[in-house]
């Protein structure tokens, strides 16, 4: 079920800087909700900086990012953990599954944080049915594969039925099987009205989603004028 | 958010087992020396007021212990005319004179008590001044009426009980609480009483055979002077009256308190050193334990904690180890505490009032408010420094499973 697109997030001229190197510079760049956004770029283009300040991870240096049309620079450090915990859904790089918590509790984590365990955990469940890991929920991260624990990793992101689900290379480290499985689930998540935002430098996973943007040493270049890709073959 | 906090010790469980173990020794130190010290405190400040006097004046015979006779109530066994009483009371300076009668132990083939058991006559100034000490208040005995000591007889205690003693019937005029001293296992009755007791004996027939007749015997008297500075003259002046010996309760006293200061101090230095041990170690330990775990609480941070919830993790992990390690120690320390006082009161050497359910109650809510705090402290500072790493940043550094 198609929802009725609207920008949920926005960067505005956002530049971000380590030291003397910038690694972004003056991106600005839309996010609508039941559509997917790709971001391609090689290694070090500053993909995963332009998620992170997506994700109020990290503050831009200059330019602003706005949530819901609101400044996230003005917004408390409780109201920027709120929109952490129910607003996105990150689905990182690494799995980041906590090795002493169960596959259940891992995706639990969100909902632990925010005191509503006990309410979310049949969705839980059903999320980890859902990635065919349902018979893996009692299980501890290191008894998983890589695949699995990325799937883990997309559950938990899901948990609290996030507005925008923020995937870093989400396809990275998976066999061409697993990840077709992780692009399917994924790409299918625009139809329940999530905005979907990849990065990525899978050239199947980008062909498939659509709506590309290329990162190339810190600039984002629209889709009409990309070029060509900067993709790797898998 | 306890799940997290439980979950977090758990995952280091021998980290957390070290650290338990550590406090636990530490807060059972520190409440042992505490509720030693409390009672040789107590029993020292009722050991004085008992006796209210400034010096003991006993037969020159007498092999007595100054501090046992003095502040442990120890009684003995040695008798002198009871003339001496009169002459000390007309000594210069003497504002009091009170008289105590001791018989030998009493025991199982002898009476109905089933333990050996003083019996002391006392005169009628110092039952009331053991009012004090008296449930009921009373500050006068009749001639058939004992007090008896807080460990002796312990079915009886309803004020009228009936009690055999020597063949003789007694009643129960109220019990005497606990002073830690030898008073505990002793029968308290009027002087007059007790000599008249002692002399019907045909058990005790050969002690006054050879000590003349206990109505005209004392065994020891206590003396209060009108002005403590000229109290040395005045053990003079009673030590010449005859074969008599003075021991001065100002000078007993002091050495006494010095000997329990000294021994409180070495107890106490290990406790707060054990304690301080503790602290160092808490410290380090969540110091090191937050900072490896930074890319945990990134995670969290990333995942919707705020900076005041990331602390409350951190700080409730640290708290709830400080409050588990002091659990621990409470009973060890009630334990080690139970067997000290046992020496102390088999070997009657200090007098020792033990600290009631109350004051044993507030100490182990103290400890453990001090180690929750010790807990609190020690995890505040690391706390802080991790809620301010960026998520963003401390994750790059690579996965935490």
């Amino acid at each position: 079920m198609k929802t009725e697109s609207s920008i949920v997030l926005e960067a505005e001229n956002v530049s971000r800087s380590f030291g003397a190197e910038t690694i972004l510079a003056n991106v600005s760049l839309q996010i609508r909700s039941g559509e997917v956004t790709t971001v391609v770029g090689p290694s070090g283009s500053g993909k995963t900086t332009l998620l992170t300040l997506l994700a109020l991870l990290l503050q831009p240096s200059s330019g602003r990012v706005l949530v819901g049309g609101r400044d996230a620079a003005k917004l408390s450090d409780t109201e920027r953990s709120r929109l952490r915990n129910t607003f996105y859904g990150f689905v990182f790089q690494t799995a980041q599954l906590v090795g002493s918590l169960s596959v259940l509790d891992n995706v639990l984590l969100p909902a632990l944080l925010a005191g509503k365990a006990r309410e979310k955990r049949p969705a839980a469940r059903e999320l980890l049915d859902r990635l065919g890991l349902g018979e893996r929920a009692g299980f501890l991260p290191h008894q998983l594969s890589v695949g699995q624990k990325r799937r883990a990793a997309l559950a938990r992101a899901l948990l609290l039925r996030p507005a925008v689900i923020l995937a870093d290379e989400p396809t990275n480290d998976l066999d061409v099987h697993r990840a077709e499985q992780v692009a399917d689930f994924l790409l299918a998540l625009p139809d329940e009205g999530y905005a979907l935002v990849l990065v990525t430098h899978d050239f199947h996973l980008a062909k498939r989603a659509g709506n590309r943007w290329n990162l190339h040493e810190g600039k984002l270049t629209p889709p009409a004028q990309l070029p060509s890709p900067v993709l790797v073959e898998r | 958010m306890i799940r997290l906090i439980i979950n977090g010790l758990l995952r280091r469980r021998w980290q957390s087992l070290a650290a338990t173990i550590g406090v636990a020794i530490g807060a059972g130190l520190l409440f042992a020396v505490f509720l030693l010290y409390e009672g040789l405190d107590k029993g020292l400040e009722r050991g004085r007021q008992r006796l209210g006097a400034d010096l003991l004046v006993v037969p020159s015979n007498a092999t007595v212990d100054p501090d046992k006779a003095l502040f442990a109530g120890s009684p003995l066994s040695v008798y002198m005319d009871k003339k001496y009483s009169a002459l000390a009371a007309k000594v210069p300076g003497v504002k009091r004179v009170d008289g105590q009668f001791f018989t030998q132990s009493l025991r199982l083939d002898c009476c109905s008590v089933g333990s050996e058991t003083r019996l002391i006559g006392i005169e009628k100034a110092v039952i009331g001044r053991l009012a004090g000490m008296s449930p009921n208040g009373r500050d006068h005995l009749d001639a058939d009426e004992v007090i008896i000591g807080s460990e002796i007889m312990g079915g009886i205690s309803r004020p009228g009980s009936l009690i055999e003693l020597l063949g003789s019937i007694f009643r129960l005029a109220y019990r005497l609480e606990p002073t830690g001293t030898s008073l505990d296992h002793s029968i308290l009755m009027p002087i007059d009483s007790a000599q008249a007791l002692a002399a019907d004996s045909e058990a005790l027939k050969p002690v006054w055979q050879e000590a003349g007749d206990p109505r005209g015997l004392i065994s020891a008297l206590l003396i209060e002077v009108d002005d403590p500075r000229q109290v040395r003259e005045i053990a003079q002046a009673l030590e010449d009256m005859g074969p008599v010996k003075v021991i001065r309760a100002a000078d007993t006293f002091q050495r006494l308190k010095r000997l329990m200061d000294s021994f409180v101090l070495i107890l106490a230095s290990a406790g707060i050193f054990t304690a301080l041990g503790g602290i160092a170690y808490l410290l380090g330990h969540f110091s090191s334990a937050a900072w490896d775990r930074k890319g945990e609480w990134a995670l969290y941070r990333a995942l919707g904690a705020t900076k005041l919830g990331l602390a409350e993790l951190i700080i409730g992990e640290a708290v709830t180890l400080a409050l588990a390690g002091a659990a621990v120690g409470l009973p060890l320390g009630c334990g080690l505490y139970r067997l000290a006082q046992a020496h102390l009161t088999a070997q009657n050497a200090l007098p020792f009032v033990p600290p009631g359910l109350a004051l044993l109650v507030a100490a182990a809510v103290a400890i453990l408010g001090i180690y929750s705090s010790i807990g609190f402290l020690s995890a505040a500072a690391p706390a802080l420094r991790v809620s301010q790493l960026e998520p963003a940043l401390t994750m790059a550094q690579g996965d935490i499973d």
